[in-house]
C-alpha cells in the first residue's frame, strides 16, 4: 500500500512558482495512483478564487490545472474556515469543490496522512 | 500518528507561526530553526503565542541558531542536530514549513 500524502499549499497564486509546483506534485502523484490530500491554507486560498484573469501579469491560468485535479483521482480537496474568513473568501464562491475545515478538523487532518509537505 | 513540525521562518511578517499552532495536534511538536527562533525573544508578539500555546515539553529549539541570535530561550527545549535527527525519528513525520 503506497504511502498516503497531504500537500499543503499555502502561497498565493501569483507569487513565485510555490503554488503550482504544490499543485504539480498532486497531478504527478495522482497520476501514479497515489492516495493524495491537498489544503490550501494561509494565502493558498486565494487559489481558489474564481474568474482571476493572471493573463494580466503574464502568467499562465492556474484554474485548469487546479480542475484537472479530480479527474486525475485528487478528490480530498481542503480548504481552511479561518484563511477563507480573514481573506473575505465564501465558500460557496470558490472555482474548485473543496471541504471546508475548522482548526480542530485540520489537527485530525493531518494526523490520518502518513505523510505531509508544506510548500 | 504524531507530526513535528519544523519552521524555519521569521514569525514576523508571515503566517508559518500562528497557522501551525492553529493545527497543531495534541500529541504533536513544534521544533524552531533559523530565524524561527526569533520566536522565543520574550516580550515580543510571537513569544506571547508560543506561551498561550501550552506547548509545555512539545516545543523546541535548535540551539545553535538560538545562540547566533542572541534571542534568549526559557520556554524551549534546547537541541542539537543529533537531537534533531532524534526527534525526526521520533514522531511519525516530520511536516517542515518551506
Amino acid at each position: 500500500m503506497a504511502k498516503s500524502l497531504l500537500i499543503i499549499s499555502r502561497q498565493a497564486p501569483w507569487n513565485g512558482p510555490s503554488a503550482r509546483e504544490a499543485l504539480d506534485i498532486a497531478l504527478a502523484g495522482g497520476a501514479f495512483d497515489l492516495p493524495l490530500g491537498m489544503l490550501f491554507l494561509d494565502d493558498g486560498v486565494f487559489q481558489l478564487a474564481a474568474d482571476q484573469q493572471p493573463t494580466a501579469v503574464q502568467q499562465k491560468n492556474l484554474a485548469a490545472n487546479l480542475q484537472a485535479l479530480p479527474m486525475f483521482g485528487v478528490e480530498d480537496l481542503f480548504a481552511c474556515s479561518h484563511s477563507l474568513a480573514r481573506r473575505g473568501l465564501a465558500a460557496d464562491t470558490l472555482a474548485l469543490p473543496v471541504q471546508v475545515l475548522d482548526n480542530a478538523a485540520l489537527a485530525a487532518l493531518i494526523a490520518r496522512f502518513d505523510q505531509v509537505v508544506t510548500l | 500518528m504524531t507530526t513535528l513540525h519544523v519552521i524555519a521562518h521569521s514569525p514576523f511578517g508571515d503566517e508559518r507561526l500562528a497557522s501551525c499552532l492553529r493545527l497543531l495536534g495534541t500529541d504533536d511538536a513544534l521544533l524552531l530553526c533559523g530565524d524561527a527562533v526569533y520566536a522565543l525573544r520574550s516580550g515580543s508578539e510571537p513569544h506571547r503565542q508560543l506561551q498561550a500555546a501550552g506547548l509545555a515539553q512539545r516545543l523546541f529549539a535548535l540551539e545553535e541558531d538560538v545562540q547566533a541570535r542572541a534571542v534568549g530561550n526559557e520556554l524551549a527545549k534546547a537541541v542539537d542536530y543529533a537531537g534533531f535527527v532524534e526527534l525526526s525519528l521520533h514522531y511519525d513525520k516530520v511536516n517542515s514549513w518551506l
